[in-house]
């Protein structure tokens, strides 16, 4: 008994008087002058209650880094199913195969930065939204190597939308690469589960409604060379026939240009364009 | 590496060393064969795509030689699901390793450590392998037994991780004992026990958490340590029929994912966030048995004690500690599909037992358990009851009754969902043709107007003893509630078919199933553990 007690007070003593700690500073990072734009692909869903928690965090990241971070919700299949309270469903083909795609992550709400391997998860994906910033600030500090200038012209009258993409190599850019081109909605009022109860207005954004290629890309060219520019055209036509969606005025064009081989499927770069200027 | 080889070459050298020492071991292999069957929603993995295959063997083999013990264990995932459910896993290698000698009262370890202090409050090195669990420190421990009844443990080391370590480091302690006193015919009798665990975040996942608090608002943010130290005191104190457990652990200011905190976001707010708070876990259990006659009470109460190597991870990885569950653990498959995993953030819970034996051929169980938050919102209820009786050698009723109230909002993270209540009746028939052949039947039935709606469950297993048993059990969405991949509300069967061998040590089993899918979710994060659909086959053995 003698031995337990004197074990105690020695851990009571440990306890109370451990090593006070130097405080950490918690500090933002440098973030180089470029024009680099980065990508977050985040998988998400109406009946995901936690994926709030993703849209705030994508919001916050949009506003610390205003006109270098481009957005895409990705309504797949797991927990996109809607609320009891939803008007709308927002799940399609392109985006259930390209949730399908990200393997490896365990939950939502997570996003993939630039579809770069996070340090954290191992994984391209990462399910910890209070990480994405520092992904996305990863991704910043990086070189930026391409540009890519868009174009949209859209046809009230048959909803058509007309696409020019103009991809410029600032240096040579050995291997294989694809363009992927994703028609986002924001501005969509719906329920969204929310914790243990469920959001009646919340309002939803960069919503995936399509994609222009398949869902993995097309094929945009191999070995790019420095100033040499690649030009594309995709057309699409807005459906008409869903009543409360495709509002042209709140639809944006996503193109991002992606490394294509086993190993590596970073995003080089992405830009977006309104579909209405 | 070098040591892992070094290992191997001392299991082989001993190997053929003839008539030292003893050698014993365990094989283990899982084989599934996933069928696509989109109408119960098994399909969209790799494996019901692509793959078709997908496995796990385990097998460990054990050398000891007077007071030196050595062993190791090769660890294989092929296409497995069983690390992530929606995924597929491959890893082949070294999963376990260590090196045991006694030196008169001392006893050295090191390599791939299981070990725990108390009840698992602040420390436990365990390994479940059907959830992809292998908490071993990798480390070096140190035992001292000052007297039969003292001894003292240190450890130090690293969380294992799959085939590599977590990088936080965690050290500890414990002390335990035992005294007799009073009466010999019937002592009293204590063994009282002291443990101390410090963990310390790695410099990397220290990274990690100062990338989230710099997303925090100046409301949610504070300064984080890299070092927690838990402490607890133990006591076992039986008396006749009499036992009295009780402990009480602490924790000092540590980071950790709490789900359900407010977090303050620059438009609005959101719910969980990373928190730096002290926790506790305190608990008791009192059991009595005289003759006829059992009786167990137990309480605990919790308060944010996620204790985890990195607080950046989520679900079941990382975790220091364990926390005992107080409801049944039950085994019939509808009495236990609502199950409530402990909650570590705060949970205050009940549980009582009561056993009786009115002869020999008739015995009665009533287990209750309460579980509730601190706060008092409810979480978890259960009334069960058991009734066996044992006619002859010749058969076998046991039958019962259960009631649940279960939280699915918290436990599942669904949103506006009601409690789920559930009443489950149920029956296990047993009948004995002779000493070779047994027949053993099951039905259960839930009423439920939540979740899927109600079940029917029927099971038959007919068994020639030693060597084989035959099974083929359904179960049936009497009442569904639910929309299938097609979005339909369809009343489905879900069917096994299995059949078991047994040889010596050796059990292999062979099962076709139709599992139905359900969603887990966990500090913050959805887990999906999807639908089933395939053949199952298992190999066990140890020698």
């Amino acid at each position: 008994m003698t031995h337990t007690l004197k074990f105690s007070l020695i851990m009571a003593a440990g306890l109370l008087f451990s090593c006070k700690e130097i405080p950490i500073t918690i500090s933002d990072p440098f973030i180089p002058e470029s024009d680099r734009v980065v990508l977050i692909e985040e998988l998400t869903g109406a009946s995901c209650s936690n994926c709030p928690k993703g849209s705030a965090t994508i919001d916050n990241i949009l506003s610390r880094h205003e006109g270098k971070v481009v957005a895409i919700g990705v309504h797949g299949k797991f927990l996109s199913y809607p609320t009891p309270k939803s008007k709308y469903d927002f799940r399609n083909q392109k985006a259930k195969e390209l949730e399908a795609w990200f393997t490896g992550w365990q939950g939502k709400p997570s996003a993939s930065v630039n579809r770069s391997v996070d340090p954290s998860s191992g994984l391209i994906v990462q399910d910890n939204p209070d990480l994405w910033l520092s992904g996305v600030e990863r991704e910043l500090q990086k070189p930026h190597v391409m540009n890519i200038l868009l174009d949209t012209k859209y046809n009230t009258d048959t909803r058509q939308v007309d696409l020019e993409i103009a991809v410029i190599p600032l240096t040579d850019l050995p291997g294989n690469y694809n363009i992927s081109i994703y028609l986002t909605e924001s501005g969509i009022v719906d329920a969204q589960a929310d914790g243990t109860v469920i959001i009646e207005n919340f309002t939803f954004k960069h919503v995936l409604m399509d994609m222009m290629t398949k869902h993995s890309g097309d094929v945009l060219a191999t070995d790019l060379e420095k100033n040499k520019v690649i030009k594309k055209n995709y057309s699409y036509t807005l459906p008409s026939n869903v009543p409360g969606l495709w509002n042209a005025q709140n639809m944006e064009v996503i193109v991002m240009v992606s490394r294509s081989s086993p190993t590596d499927v970073s995003v080089l770069q992405a830009a977006s364009v309104h579909v209405i200027k | 590496m070098k040591i892992k080889f070094t290992i191997i070459a001392l299991l082989a050298v001993f190997s053929v060393t003839k008539g030292q020492g003893t050698f014993s071991g365990a094989f283990e292999t899982n084989v599934n064969v996933f069928l696509r069957d989109s109408a119960i929603n098994a399909f969209n993995t790799p494996q019901y795509d692509r793959q078709f295959y997908g496995g796990e063997s385990w097998l460990s083999i054990n050398y000891s030689y007077k007071d030196l013990t050595i062993g190791g264990r090769f660890d294989m995932f092929n296409n497995s699901n069983l690390r992530v459910p929606t995924d597929s896993y491959s890893g082949i290698g070294i999963g376990r390793w260590y090196a045991k000698k006694s030196i008169n009262k001392l006893e050295i370890s090191a390599g791939y450590l299981y070990d725990q202090i108390g009840s698992g409050f602040i420390f436990k090195a365990f390994e479940t392998r059907p959830l992809f669990i292998d908490n071993a420190l990798y480390g070096a421990m140190l035992k001292y037994n000052f007297s039969d009844t003292w001894q003292i443990m240190g450890f130090a080391g690293k969380q294992k991780n799959a085939f590599s370590n977590y990088t936080g480091n965690l050290k500890g302690a414990r002390l335990e004992g035992f005294f007799s006193f009073g009466n010999e015919e019937s002592p009293v009798t204590l063994a009282p026990g002291a443990g101390f665990v410090g963990r310390t975040i790695s410099d990397e996942n220290m990274a990690g958490v100062v990338d989230a608090l710099r997303t925090y608002q100046d409301v949610d943010r504070f300064i984080p340590n890299h070092n927690t130290y838990s402490g607890t005191i133990y006591n076992t104190l039986a008396y006749k029929g009499l036992r009295l457990y009780t402990e009480a652990a602490l924790k000092s200011s540590d980071i950790f994912y709490n789900p359900f905190a407010v977090k303050t976001e620059l438009v609005g707010t959101t719910v969980g966030k990373l928190e730096q708070k002290s926790g506790s876990v305190l608990y008791g259990s009192l059991s009595y048995t005289k003759s006829k006659l059992g009786l167990t009470l137990e309480a605990k109460r919790t308060s944010n004690f996620n204790f985890r190597i990195d607080p950046n991870q989520r679900l079941l990885r990382g975790l220091v500690n364990y926390l005992t569950p107080l409801n049944r653990q039950n085994t019939y498959r509808l009495t236990a599909r609502y199950n409530p995993a402990a909650q570590d953030i705060s949970e205050l819970a009940f549980a009582a037992d009561v056993r009786y034996k009115f002869s020999k051929s008739l015995s009665a169980n009533v287990n209750f358990s309460d579980i509730k938050t601190i706060e008092g919102d409810r979480l978890f209820q259960e009334l069960f009851t058991e009734l066996i009786y044992k006619y002859k050698r010749k058969w076998q009723l046991t039958s019962g009754i259960q009631f649940v109230t279960y939280n699915q909002e918290i436990y599942e993270m669904k949103s506006e969902v009601p409690l789920v209540k559930t009443v489950v009746p149920y029956v296990d028939f047993l009948y004995r043709f002779d000493s070779k052949n047994t027949l053993r039947t099951e039905f259960q039935y839930m009423d439920t107007k939540q979740d899927f709606g109600s079940w029917l469950f029927g099971l038959a297993e007919y068994s020639i003893a030693p060597k084989w048993s035959f099974e083929a059990s359904g179960m049936y969405n009497t009442h569904p509630k639910k929309a299938n991949s097609k979005g339909e509300i369809e009343k489905t069967l879900y069917p096994t078919l299995g059949v078991v061998f047994y040889h010596e040590a050796q059990r292999y089993t062979l099962r076709y199933v139709k599992q139905v899918e359900g969603v887990v979710c966990s500090g913050g994060i959805c887990r999906l553990e999807p639908a089933f659909s395939g053949i199952r086959f298992n190999m066990a053995t140890t020698f």
